[in-house]
């Protein structure tokens, strides 16, 4: 690819990144007259940071924080923010969790110091750590009756053999037993700490008031402590294809799921093998930078599989009439993506399909994909993420997303890199990740 | 940190004392067309995006039994060819551009929604004329929707929470068409014709019955002019519109005593759908907008959020369920008030009672002054913070003008709120929880008794 990224200085910025005192990153952005601010605070504490006895307890210290501090009794903030007509709630995944808030702008010089107490100084009560337990058994049960969810966690499983992002987040009811409230405490003390974590504010609030604000509600960390760390496992590449059946209970349509391995934000640690891996015949410069890499694939699957004009919609549903539904995703993750393929479809079509979509794959690393098809997935991409920044609440979202797994800037700029790309880059990317011959897969069918 | 520990700060802390305002003074310009489409603009210049949404008086509600299912398949097959595009021109002609277009059958009415940076928006908007006034809904796209539809109601069984709900709505509504899913059912679908998809369009497709509802960067004079060019010339003909006539809804509401129906779906799954709903005042009876705010007003104490009653006593202090929550919809006939939870299959009969002390709880205890006030405060903030993009602006504006309640119903609704008591609610509760419903699904031996 023969461009670099626009420098920040001829963006113009709507939103400031600053460093606080503490090395805690804020970000804010005023809007005024809205009325609204929203709150999104961001920390690197996603379930890739657990050892693997510990796997689900990312996900379950997100539930704890609600569970209160010394000062705050459980479920007191939740009353206290949607008793102000405000929403609250908080979500982890892989990379991260993060946990935001929207209310009026006037209530959140009240509001905000209870976040971050809760945020800070979580108590994790012994009984209520054992109580919660359950809720989080009820969210995993929940996951066992949904055919979707068993087949993604064995693609995922079928693509990561070491590293973490092949673990289920939630963990699963046997290793959670296991855990205290102490090992979780240390987990929380460890992970939760200022240069882990970004508080995204935007809304009806002026800047000075944002940071003196955030200074004085975000202050005594606690100190880090001891925590058993994850130790990065050499992953090995991908060389063939990986495949497994599922077969499930009450099953009405079969699935097929194919994934790829994408650029991280920071490489993945990888097996050497020197012979055939297409990722080591590339020349460096083509690992420079892996942002842009991820909105090349964010391009390709929209080429592939975002609307009825898309090439196998177009083609799987529309014409052979072979499945259901089809759908592609990019997923940017801290250290590797992933790029999946998802049909539902009847599973005598199942083996034919993936042949389909194999032979589609090959066509986009021989050949380019049309001006007009890359002219379409730009304007896709460029719509939704101007659909996507009407409230403060998708804005402060989208800020802390990227600006945890990249930078604001990417956030900001997306719609800019996204039009310097060709039809040249984006054949060069395909044939870079989307190899038909080595990915994973996972069909399902009836038992 | 400023909070100190101690009742005294934690009490000023929950002292509620204000709630959200944002811009309410909006001004929603409304225009009639004379060939009788109703035009809303809300002009919103903060985003360069335009939204808009064509609502048509019609839906699942103006099915017949045989037919159900058809307006969801004409919903499909609408966007798939007009006399001067073929489906993939339609589609073309939207994503090219990166614009959104979609359709929708609910059980009130009939959707068709776009959004486009502002300066797509005449082309787009000139496309959905298109669409509305000449689609030729091809044999062949008829097939296959027909095809898909089949298997996405097979596929709705796959998901327990929609078999659940499925059978408490039948149980509840019998022959009248809000027993059934959007999408029909097998028999029903199966047999449905293009001539069938015809007649349906030419009963209700008539500007006489659109409303369309603009929000975004646009003047109400440029968006009116518009709605002229591609619509100005669409005449309404002369049939007269049908008049509905529903079957009876089974147990109607004000029964006699509090009584009970119970269905159970055995699957061995590893999670129990515990259900629990009532048959719960429509919008459009008079006399029972007092109900319906209370009623609003209930649900919201109940089931909206993670400190609402049943997600605090269900979860958070007994650990029963992971979801636990309620809703009840706005209707134009007889509506539900539903309130459920998933949890491990040993505890299907405590979570059962769970929700039924709750719901019995409401009939004979009023809410606190607090209980009243927290919830008020939760219903209207969340009300004010669902009217923020233009797409959601434009959906509620034009929906209350389509269910004919008119745009100042985004006021009246506000100030009925506000205007619940205690008394109030506990009266809606004891008229509206009678007969329950109950659905339960889950392995055999702990689902039936």
């Amino acid at each position: 690819m023969n461009f670099i990224r626009t420098p920040q200085s001829t963006l113009s910025l709507p939103a400031t990144p600053l460093k606080l005192a503490n090395k805690l990153t804020l970000i804010h952005q005023h809007i005024p007259g809205c009325g609204v601010a929203a709150v999104d605070v961001w920390v690197k504490a996603g379930s890739i940071r657990e050892i693997d006895q510990w796997s689900g307890m990312a996900h379950f210290l997100e539930h704890m924080i609600f569970k209160g501090t010394d000062r705050i009794l459980p479920g007191q903030f939740d009353y206290a923010i949607e008793g102000r007509g405000g929403m609250t709630n908080a979500a982890t995944s892989y990379d991260y969790a993060h946990y935001f808030m929207t209310l009026a702008a006037q209530d959140l010089v009240d509001t905000l110091p209870y976040l971050a107490e809760l945020l800070l100084h979580a108590a994790i009560p012994d009984e209520e750590f054992v109580r919660e337990r359950e809720v989080v058994f009820e969210e995993i049960y929940q996951t066992y009756d949904s055919p979707d969810c068993l087949a993604f966690q064995a693609l995922i499983e079928g693509v990561y053999q070491r590293h973490p992002y092949g673990r289920p987040i939630l963990g699963t009811e046997e290793l959670l037993k296991e855990r205290s409230p102490a090992e979780m405490r240390s987990f929380h003390r460890a992970h939760y700490q200022p240069e882990n974590m970004t508080v995204v504010l935007v809304g009806d609030l002026d800047q000075d008031e944002a940071i003196a604000l955030v200074e004085r509600s975000f202050r005594d960390f606690p100190s880090p402590g001891d925590c058993p760390q994850h130790e990065a496992e050499a992953e090995p590449p991908m060389t063939d294809i990986r495949r497994q059946e599922l077969r499930l209970p009450r099953l009405e349509q079969a699935r097929l799921m194919m994934a790829w391995m994408g650029p991280g934000i920071d490489p993945l640690v990888q097996e050497k093998r020197d012979d055939v891996l297409p990722w080591n015949r590339f020349s460096p410069e083509h690992h420079l930078d892996p942002i842009k890499d991820a909105c090349g694939l964010d391009l390709l699957s929209a080429t592939l599989a975002e609307g009825r004009t898309s090439r196998l919609v177009q083609e799987l549903r529309e014409e052979r009439q072979l499945v259901q539904e089809v759908s592609s995703g990019f997923s940017l993750q801290q250290e590797s993506s992933l790029f999946t393929i998802t049909a539902w479809l009847d599973a005598e079509n199942l083996e034919r399909v993936e042949a389909l979509i194999c032979d589609r794959f090959s066509h986009l690393i021989t050949a380019r994909i049309n001006e007009s098809e890359l002219e379409r997935s730009k304007r896709l991409l460029c719509s939704d993420h101007a659909f996507s920044t009407e409230t403060p609440s998708q804005i402060a979202g989208l800020y802390g997303y990227y600006h945890t797994l990249a930078d604001l800037e990417t956030a900001i700029a997306y719609p800019q890199w996204i039009q310097e790309f060709t039809t040249e880059d984006l054949q060069n990317l395909a044939s870079q990740y989307l190899s038909p011959y080595r990915y994973a897969a996972v069909v399902v069918k009836p038992l | 940190m400023r909070c100190v520990s101690g009742s005294s700060r934690a009490k000023d802390f929950l002292t509620v004392t204000s709630t959200i305002a944002l811009p309410q003074n909006r001004t929603i310009h409304r225009r009639i067309l004379n060939n009788g489409i109703t035009v809303l603009v809300i002009e919103n210049p903060s985003a360069d995006i335009i939204a808009a949404r064509l609502f048509l008086k019609a839906g699942t509600r103006w099915e017949s039994r045989e037919k159900a299912g058809l307006s969801n398949l004409l919903s499909a097959v609408l966007t798939k060819g007009t006399e001067r595009l073929s489906s993939l021109d339609i589609a073309e002609r939207v994503e090219s551009i990166g614009a959104s277009l979609g359709t929708d059958a609910a059980s009130d009415y009939f959707l068709l929604s776009l959004k486009t940076v502002s300066s797509d928006f005449a082309d787009m908007l000139s496309l959905a004329a298109e669409l509305m006034r000449s689609p030729t809904f091809p044999e062949a796209e008829v097939g296959l929707e027909q095809r898909l539809t089949l298997q996405a109601i097979r596929s709705q069984q796959e998901q327990p929470f929609t078999v659940a709900f499925d059978r408490l709505r039948q149980a509840m509504y019998g022959q009248h068409p809000y027993a059934l899913s959007g999408l029909g059912t097998e028999e029903t679908v199966s047999q449905l014709t293009r001539q069938d998809l015809q007649e349906y369009y030419e009963t209700h497709f008539r500007p006489d019955n659109l409303v369309i509802s603009i929000a975004g960067r646009i003047t109400p004079d440029e968006a009116v002019a518009l709605v002229e060019e591609s619509f100005g010339d669409w005449s309404a003909g002369s049939k007269q519109r049908p008049i509905l006539n529903f079957p009876a809804i089974a147990g109607q509401l004000n029964g006699t005593s509090p009584t009970e129906h119970r269905v159970t779906t055995p699957q061995e799954t590893q999670q129990s759908i515990v259900m629990l709903g009532y048959l719960a005042p429509s919008l459009q009876a008079h006399g029972t907008m007092t109900d319906y705010a209370a009623l609003k007003l209930l649900n919201t104490y109940l089931g909206n959020g993670l400190s609402s009653r049943l997600f605090v006593e269900l979860r958070e202090k007994r650990g029963l369920a992971y979801e636990v929550s309620a809703f009840y919809p706005t209707r134009l006939n007889t509506s539900h008030f539903v309130t459920y939870m998933g949890t491990a299959p040993v505890n299907t009969a405590i979570a059962l009672d769970g929700l039924k002390t709750e719901i019995e709880r409401l009939r004979t205890t009023p809410l606190t002054s607090e209980e009243l006030q927290t919830a008020k405060n939760k219903l209207l903030g969340q009300y004010a913070l669902g009217k923020q993009t233009n797409s959601q602006l434009a959906q509620i504006f034009g929906w209350y003008e389509t269910l004919e309640l008119g745009v100042e119903f985004d006021t009246r609704f506000q100030e009925e709120v506000a205007a619940v008591t205690a008394e109030t609610a506990q009266s809606a509760a004891l008229r509206c929880f009678e007969t329950a419903y109950i659905s339960l699904l889950g392995p055999a031996q702990l689902i039936s008794e």
